[in-house]
Formats: structure tokens, sequence, C-alpha cells
């Protein structure tokens, strides 16, 4: 075993945090408040090269590998980059763009991924359904074969980036009497006749990225848009689903870096009783708890992207055990660092009821921390 | 980066796991007979000395990696058998250790040899009625005339005291920390019967009391100048800990999910009950948590011993009490047979409060943490 960065990953991180704070952190509170998805931040993520920075150099990217895939999202965490920035970037650039990557012919690979990469284009995945959330295989969204088109049918729900996204990769059954081996995965461009998002839904935390339905309504792709084979389309997923489970989650690990910098500052400088509120145990504790967090749940969304890295597939245990840990464990240390704050926690000015918030997405989107416990038990 | 241990790491694990099995067939280390049981501990030393296992993190041992590689078998061992584990542990981790990183060669040659052989069971006594937590002075000091010096004071929750060849008294001898390297016979040494205690029954366990106790002055090192030494000692202890609730949380998740898959209501399996297998997966991600925290503390004592500190304590506070939470739903999930003496997953159960209890206790580890963040000076 060897936990040790290389020296460019470590350098590398400084910069993603360097250039966060001044690029992209003094923005956030504002668009939080608004519910406003943050463009020019986006674009200046694909600038920094952070939105295609697995993609190999020719369509874009930088070619890096999961480790430090993983780090940058850590590193916007731990800048105070929002949650909702980053679910943005994830949705985007690993549930969208990774699978056109792995999945997509060549002709569309060029077409897509340098847009993608730089932030020009927008993309979304849609899996989830009004009725098929856990149950993924339930889906009802059809795909009919007609002639050299596929017929799509059916809505989606819950769509991260579905109002501003221009290109999405959408799962659909293309043999409805079958389970899991009758999905298939499609890519669908914006404006396509038949295909319409719905408006951003209102959301209690991840504010600034855009969240809606999307809706098929008899819309025609070509057979080209088809991603592999027939049938292959919840593998492919399952595949995103990784991913999910160590970028999505990193940048929750980062996060808990930022409160523990921020509450501490705050336990020095607020007085209470004659002396610093940091102080006091029971403030030291708290710090404690957070800090606790980090470095437990650090190791584990690295020893995914450690074992993507190695080309071991499908890492079904590990990814599980880092999501729900994740998941269920950072709620505690998000609700210590906002009552740190007492009464400015719980107000806007400061950004920990912001944090607070965002948190409370990590045991539900990208599987449920109910569908995480079912699969280690299935596994152990 | 790289997740997995070598094959080399991998097969001194089982080495280890295997080395209990060669016991005679009724004897059982975590039983309270056990407790002074000394031929059944040299024993266990004995099988133990055939591997790396007692050199690990004391010397260098070629291909494996120091701490690292000692985490993982202080895991497989703990995880056999608590009160064996810990009782080697005080013997080769804190009595050897302080020889190795203290000792001259003579003294190398006199107690470190044979604790590395299996053949001499040492024991390390540091804590005091005041002292247990926050490391105030000690009151154990010695006196010196000329070539002798006279030792007086008392310990308490000696591990390895009823049974141990040598014990190393921590104190203070001129202003300065010591240590006094007492034999077992050693007139003025007084060593109570065993406590009962809830858990490591198998492991003897008492209070001493030294009453102008004569030793010759190389029995005593004065390590480090006394810098951070009651401090570095904790470390270990924390560090035999963190092992010891790994090797307990692997114990007590093993036999609960083995009795879940074994054992049938209403017509399967009860992990087939969501209840039961939602709470093993809680089990087994808690134990995976805490096995990746604590590789990665032992990682980084080898590569940056100063950074170790803090992790240390976040590893402690985490793990311990993690351990206990497993094997309390361990229990739970085997239901009244968890309840019947004798199993692995309620041995741990009781053994789990120790681990958070001793060492750096899990508040003052907390408040260790919380002062390192806000950069307060201890
Ligand atoms: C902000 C946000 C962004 C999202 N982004 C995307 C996206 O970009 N693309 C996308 O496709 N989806 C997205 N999702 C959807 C998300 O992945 C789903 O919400 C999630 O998988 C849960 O599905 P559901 O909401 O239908 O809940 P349900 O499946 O209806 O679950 C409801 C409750 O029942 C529990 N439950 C369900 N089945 C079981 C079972 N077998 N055993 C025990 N308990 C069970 C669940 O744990 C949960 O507590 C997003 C969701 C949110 C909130």
């Amino acid at each position: 075993m060897d936990f040790a960065f290389t020296r460019e990953q470590q350098m590398f991180k400084k910069e993603i945090i360097r250039f966060a704070k001044k690029e992209i952190v003094p923005r956030v509170q504002e668009h939080d408040r608004n519910e406003a998805f943050d463009f020019e931040s986006f674009r200046k993520l694909g600038r920094f090269g952070i939105l295609g920075l697995h993609f190999p150099e020719q369509y874009g990217g930088s070619g890096a590998d999961v480790v430090t895939t993983v780090m940058a999202g850590e590193a916007l965490g731990e800048a105070g980059v929002d949650g909702g920035l980053t679910l943005a970037y994830g949705a985007h650039s690993f549930l969208c763009a990774d699978t056109i990557l792995r999945h997509a012919t060549e002709e569309q690979r060029q077409k897509y991924l340098p847009r993608l990469a730089s932030g020009e284009w927008i993309g979304c995945m849609g899996l989830t359904e009004p009725d098929a959330g856990s149950d993924v295989a339930s889906m009802r969204t059809t795909a009919e074969k007609k002639g050299d088109k596929y017929v799509l049918n059916g809505s989606k729900i819950f769509i991260t980036n579905g109002p501003i996204a221009d290109v999405a990769v959408v799962y659909a059954k293309t043999d409805p009497g079958a389970q899991h081996a009758g999905i298939s995965a499609f890519i669908v461009e914006k404006g396509t006749k038949g295909f319409d998002a719905g408006p951003p839904l209102i959301k209690m935390g991840v504010r600034t990225s855009q969240t809606s339905e999307l809706f098929f309504s008899n819309c025609e792709i070509p057979v080209e848009n088809l991603l592999g084979a027939e049938g292959e389309g919840f593998n492919m997923s399952l595949q995103t689903v990784e991913w999910d489970r160590s970028a999505l989650l990193s940048p929750f690990v980062g996060a808990a870096r930022y409160m523990l910098n921020a509450c501490a500052d705050y336990a020095k400088k607020r007085r209470q009783f004659g002396r610093p509120i940091g102080k006091f145990q029971a403030t030291k504790h708290k710090l404690a708890n957070i800090r606790i967090f980090y470095e437990a749940a650090q190791s584990l969304a690295y020893r995914i992207a450690w074992c993507k890295d190695q080309g071991r597939p499908l890492n079904h245990l590990e990814a599980a055990v880092a999501k729900l840990f994740v998941g269920d464990w950072s709620m505690g240390p998000a609700n210590d660092a906002m009552v740190l704050f007492g009464g400015y926690g719980y107000c806007h000015e400061y950004n920990m009821e912001r944090i607070f918030r965002d948190s409370r997405l990590a045991p539900i989107g990208g599987g449920t921390s109910d569908i995480q416990k079912m699969i280690i038990a299935r596994l152990i | 980066m790289n997740y997995d241990f070598t094959p080399l790491e991998t097969a001194l694990f089982a080495d280890v796991a295997t080395a209990l099995k060669n016991l005679p067939a009724d004897a059982d280390p975590d039983s309270r007979q056990a407790v002074l049981d000394k031929d059944l501990l040299c024993r266990i030393t004995g099988c133990l000395a055939q591997t790396s296992y007692l050199r690990l993190g004391l010397e260098p041992v070629a291909d494996l990696n120091g701490h690292l590689t000692l985490m993982g078998a202080m895991e497989a061992l703990a995880c056999r058998s608590p009160s064996a584990y810990l009782a080697v542990e005080a013997s080769t981790r804190l009595f050897g250790r302080a020889v190795a990183g203290w000792g001259d060669t003579a003294r190398k040659a006199r107690w470190l040899k044979p604790v590395l052989a299996g053949d001499l069971i040492g024991a390390l006594a540091l804590s005091e009625t005041f002292t247990h937590s926050a490391n105030q002075s000690l009151s154990t000091c010695g006196e010196k005339h000329g070539q002798q010096v006279t030792v007086t004071g008392a310990k308490q929750y000696v591990i390895n005291a009823p049974v141990a060849d040598w014990i190393a008294v921590a104190g203070m001898l001129e202003e300065r920390f010591a240590l006094f390297f007492i034999q077992s016979t050693t007139p003025g040494l007084f060593i109570d019967t065993p406590l009962e205690t809830m858990g490591y029954e198998g492991t003897a366990i008492s209070h001493i009391r030294l009453d102008g106790c004569r030793i010759d002055a190389d029995q005593v090192i004065c390590p480090n100048n006394g810098q951070n030494v009651p401090e570095m000692l904790k470390m270990w202890e924390n560090q035999i800990l963190l092992g010891a609730a790994l090797g307990i949380s692997g114990a007590a998740f093993e036999t609960a999910r083995d009795f879940a898959k074994t054992h049938k209501s209403d017509g399967k399996p009860v992990i087939a009950h969501q209840e039961m297998g939602f709470k093993l997966a809680e089990m087994f991600t808690l134990l995976q948590t805490a096995q990746l925290l604590a590789y990665r503390t032992a990682w980084t004592m080898e590569t940056n011993p100063v950074e170790a500190r803090e992790l240390m304590w976040c590893a402690k506070v985490f793990c311990t009490e993690s351990a206990e939470q497993i094997c309390s739903q361990a229990l739970q999930v085997m239901g009244s047979a968890g309840c019947v003496e004798g199993n692995r997953a309620q041995t741990a159960y009781r053994c789990a409060k120790y681990n958070q209890v001793t060492g750096t206790s899990t508040e003052i580890a907390r408040v260790k943490i919380g002062d390192a963040e806000l950069g307060y000076r201890e």
C-alpha cells in the first residue's frame, strides 16, 4: 500500500484551490441565493481544464488519471465551491461526457467531447423517471426502432443540467418486456423535435445546479445515436455509477476541509464568556468530528479512483461503501459546522447553512444510502 | 498510490492468523483461566517469533513496510485472540520498543533479543492515579545512590505485570523522564493480583507498587533527554489499540455475517431480511473505513511522523468508536445466540470499551485534534 500523491498532483491541487478561490468562490453565495446556474464559472472550469480533465488530449482533455480527477473535485470542495456547481460539473463530465467517451463512435466523440471539455456545450444524463428511481429496471421510457431512426417516448426526472443542457445521454427501453437487459443508451441533442426540458425544480440544496424533468414525445433520433449496442445501457450506467461514487463524492470530502478552516477561524475570533469559543472543549469536539470525517472519507474516494486507474472494472462493493459512508456520515460534520457558527450559521451571510443544505443530497443522489446497503448486503 | 497489500504481506497476515492454531486444543487465550498461564503466552510468542511479526516496527524487516505491514498483522492477530494480542503487544511494542528505540547494544542484547525470540515477557508501566489521561509529570521517582537507584511509586493497570519477567517503569530521575527496568523478582516490587476486567479477560493486568526497589544504574534509560516521551508512549499505545479495534471489529463482523447467512427466520437466512442485511452493510462500511484510516495512519508513521500525530488521534477515535458500534450491532444481529458466552462477537464486544478509554482516551484525542485545528499549543 502507498497513499502518496505525486508531487505534480499535489501542485495541481494547490493550483485548483488558488484558481477556484479567486475566480469562482466569490460568486457562489449570490448564485445560490438566486438559484441561478453560474455559466461564467462553468466555462472558467472548462478553460482551466477541469471539465475535460480525464478526456484524452485529442478530445480537448488533459488525459489525467482517475486519482487526479477525483483530486480536482476534492480541491474544488476545499476551496469553497458550492455543491451545485460541482454537481453540475459531475453530471456533465462523468455521467454524460464519460459515457460518450467510452461508448460513442469516433465521429461522435470528435463532435461532442471538445465542446464538452471547453464548457461550450453542457451535458446531462437522464436515467431516473417519475416511477423508476432506485428501481431502474422498471423505467418506462421507450426507444422504438423505426427504419433508420429510434423514436423515444417517456419522461425523466431530477436531471441535473436538464434545463440548460445542449446534449443528453438518455436511457430508454428498446425491449420493454425485458428488465435490465432491455435498457439502451442514446445521445439526444437539444432542439431535437419532441425533446423538451421542464422548468428548474426548486430544491433545498445544490441550488446553483439546474434540475428538471426531460420529456420525450415521439422524439426521433438517428440510429447512430445509440451508444454501444441495444441492451447494453444498464451496464453503461453501472460504469458511470463509479464516477458518481468517487469523483462526485470528492467535493463533499473537500468541503469538510473547507468547513474545518472556516470553523477554526471563526472559533478563534468569536468570543463568549470572555474568551474565544475555540477555548471550549465542546467547540474542539465539533472541530474534531469534522476532521475525523475528512480523514476517514478521503481514502474511500481515492480507493475507487485507484481501482479504476488499475483497470479494475465495476468495483461495486468499494463504490457502495464509499457512497454510503460519505452519504450518511457527511451530514454530521455539516451540522456541527453550522451549529458552531451559532445564529450566523443559520443565516445566508455565512455559507455554513448552504453547505449543510448541499450535504443533504449525498445520501440520495446517485443511488440512495438504502440502495448502497442493499448492494453491500448482497456482496459481503 | 496503491491500495493493495503485497503478496508477502498477505502471506504474513495468514501466518499470524494461523500461529494460534498450534496451541493445545483446550487452551483458550481469551478465557480468565489464561490470565496467569505464562506458558501459554510464551508458546504464543514463540509461534509468532517464527514469523517476522515481533520484529516489525522495532527493526527493519526486508521487503515489508514497517508500521503499515505491522498494522495489517496486528489486525490479524487481534482478530484471532484479543487477549493474546494485547499481551504480546505490551511485551513487544511497548517494552521491546522502548529498548529498541532507546537502549544501547548491551541492553538490546539483554532485553530486546529475548523478547523478539519469544523468550521474555515484558511490561511497560506508565499510568498513575492522577496521570493516566493527561500525562502530568509522574510521581514515581528514582533516587541515585552511587551505582544503584532506588525506585518508589505506584502504577496502575499494567498489562502483563503478573506474568512479566521484566517491567519497564516510567518515572522521574533527577527531574528527567526515565525508564527503570525492573525484574519481577526484585525485592520492593509488589505486583497485585490480576484485575478482573470486562474485556481482555485472558490478559493479565494489575496494579503495581514500588517500595524502595533497588536496581543497578545500568537498568535505567533516560530516553530522548526526557522530551515528549510520555506522549510518544501514548502514541505507541494508540497504535496497539488501533490494531485491536480493527481485529475485534473484523471478528465481530465475520461472526455476525456467518450467523446471518446460516440462521433462518421466516424461512430465509436472516441476512435476507433488510433490517439485518442493512445492519451488516453498515458494519462492513465502518470496518472498511476504519481499516483504510488505520493503514493510512500507519503508512504516515513511516513517511511523515510529524503528520502522523494528528492522524493517529483521528484514527484512534474513529476506529475504536466504530469497533464498539460494530460489536454492538453484531450481537444485535445474533440475537440470543450472541449473548451466550464463548462466541467471538461477544468477546469482541467486551473488549471494545477498553480500546476507547486507554491510550489517548477518545475525549482527550478530540480535544487534541481541536487544539491542532485551532493552532493552540498544548
Ligand atoms: C439534486 C438531484 C440531482 C439528481 N441528478 C440526477 C441526474 O442527473 N440524472 C438522473 O438520472 N438522476 C438524478 N437524480 C435522481 C437520483 O439519482 C434519485 O433521486 C435516486 O436514485 C433515488 O430515486 P427516487 O428519488 O426515485 O427515490 P425512490 O427510489 O422512490 O426511493 C424512495 C425511498 O425508498 C427507499 N427505497 C427504494 N427502494 C428500496 C429498497 N429496495 N430497499 C430499501 N429502501 C428502498 C429509498 O432509499 C428512498 O429512501 C438526482 C436527484 C437529485 C435530488
